[in-house]
């Protein structure tokens, strides 16, 4: 059966995705355990592009400040979903 | 492990940009003709990547201002401008800024870099909100990061996406202070003025200026793009900057909210520094005279820049703005053309700026030239026909 959770979990999986693939378009098949600046190789600026798309996909904004707590698209995704419940970011 | 291993990207990419001949990063100049002229590795070459628009460096009056001023105040003030460094001439200036805006205060700042982090770390506080362009100069992402407000990013000159984020906002939104700029210095574009200024009032946001480098450039008196836009009305606070038009070192911040004084007693850039040499008041208190009676002035590097945007166009280069303006961003396809664009340049006798990723927008590599009411008709002829020359030979 599938819980709110999962399709939560969907929701903000398939949002970076696409986000990934507008951004990103020169990536293929992101690693979620990668960091995005020392593994994937990015740099701030795309980093800040590819929030961007995550924020326009969720119809959230996600302060600047957590960006600098995250490394990599999983633990980002992990603070996205606390966000779409309504814990702080 | 060393404190310096973080440093290996970076000292990667400085790499390769070579070793040999000339930097291209922090190129040494070793002498001054004027302010259209110096010299690099030996050779008189046109500056054309100073950001010195309006030629005030060596004006004879301007500089005849600070040489009475060290002659009579020191080379210093030796101190904040909260302890001994706040002279009669620091007042004045701050009088003189406010008055060309027709608004109550003006403060000023040690630099530009510290004028946008003390207004942005200081009138954002920690239960309100940043909404920043993601194209804004550092020193307004690190306002950010001093102070304590929640910082959203929208896209760059995009007021839709500003209006989202501040819809999301709701109520909050009228503790948010979204910033712009009136010129923005990597790709030389200008913001859309009007419709950010229609997204801030629908909020009952804030909205703060920063004319760094539309500043002398843009509007009757130069004040900027707001006076040229005629939306002075409309803005809460105007950050500028004394190291371009004005020819010196330093900031402002001046406001129609007679309430900016209160930042004097809780900004950080603004309390814990020296306050500015008195040379350097004294220079910007007559440059800015005459950055306001500057039409000539500005007449001259308006010629300039429509000629050289012209010549750039009919050549068929991709520029990162298509309004006219005083920095003309030549976006170029990877790192090793834009390295030899700024060699056959500078070979030719023309300083321009390189620019590259990390330190562009959108990952851009690009050549950057800003233009000054100093160049003649011959500089540009000259600027010009480099270009040409370069075209021929890609």
């Amino acid at each position: 059966m599938t819980t709110h959770d999962d399709r939560r979990n969907d929701r903000v999986e398939q949002a970076i995705r696409n986000a990934v693939d507008t951004a990103l378009p020169q990536i293929n098949g992101i690693d979620f355990d990668a960091a995005l600046t020392s593994d994937v190789g990015l740099d701030s600026v795309q980093v800040m592009d590819l929030v961007m798309e995550i924020e326009d996909e969720l119809d959230l904004s996600v302060p600047v400040e957590v960006l600098a707590e995250v490394q990599t698209l999983n633990q980002l995704a992990a603070r996205l979903r606390n966000m779409i419940r309504g814990d702080s970011p | 492990m060393s404190l310096f291993d973080k440093f290996s990207q970076l000292a990667a990419a400085r790499a390769e940009l070579g070793a040999e001949g000339t930097p291209p990063v922090a190129t040494p100049i070793e002498d001054i003709i004027s302010a259209a002229e110096g010299v690099i590795d030996g050779k008189r070459v046109i500056l054309a990547g100073t950001n010195n628009y309006l030629g005030l460096t060596l004006d004879p009056d301007v500089v005849n201002s600070a040489k009475q001023a060290v002659d009579h105040f020191g080379t210093g003030t030796t101190g904040s401008r909260m302890a001994n460094g706040s002279y009669s001439a620091h007042a004045a200036l701050e009088r003189e800024l406010a008055s060309a805006f027709g608004w109550p205060s003006a403060m000023v700042f040690s630099t530009g870099y510290q004028a946008n982090l003390a207004s942005i770390a200081t009138l954002a506080g920690k239960d309100d909100f940043l909404l920043l362009d993601s194209d804004s100069h550092a020193s307004i992402y690190d306002g950010a990061k001093l102070g304590n407000a929640q910082t959203l990013i929208f896209r760059h000159n995009d007021p839709e996406n500003l209006d989202r984020r501040l819809s999301r906002l709701g109520a909050d939104a009228s503790r948010a202070l979204v910033v712009v700029e009136g010129l923005y210095s990597m790709l030389g574009d200008q913001p859309p003025l009007a419709e950010f200024i229609e997204v801030k009032k629908r909020h009952n946001a804030w909205l703060l200026l920063d004319e760094a480098h539309s500043f002398g450039v843009f509007g009757d008196r130069g004040l900027g793009l707001a006076e040229h836009a005629g939306r002075l009305d409309d803005i809460d606070f105007v950050v500028g900057t004394f190291s371009k038009s004005l020819g010196g070192i330093g900031g402002f911040c001046t406001s129609p909210h007679a309430q900016l004084e209160l930042l004097r007693l809780a900004a950080r850039p603004y309390i814990f520094t020296a306050s500015p040499s008195p040379a350097v008041i004294a220079s910007t208190r007559t440059a800015l005279s005459k950055v306001i009676a500057g039409t000539d002035l500005r007449s001259r590097l308006w010629d300039n820049i429509n000629r050289l945007y012209r010549a750039l166009e009919e050549f068929g280069y991709r520029l990162g703005s298509d309004k006219p303006g005083p920095v003309a961003a030549i976006i170029l396809p990877d790192r090793e053309s834009a390295l030899a664009h700024w060699k056959g340049l500078l070979a030719s006798g023309i300083y321009t700026n390189l620019m590259v990723p990390p330190a562009t927008p959108k990952g851009l590599n690009l050549l950057r030239i800003s233009l000054s009411a100093a160049h003649t008709p011959a500089h540009i002829d000259r600027i010009v026909q480099a270009f040409g020359y370069l075209r021929k030979a890609a």
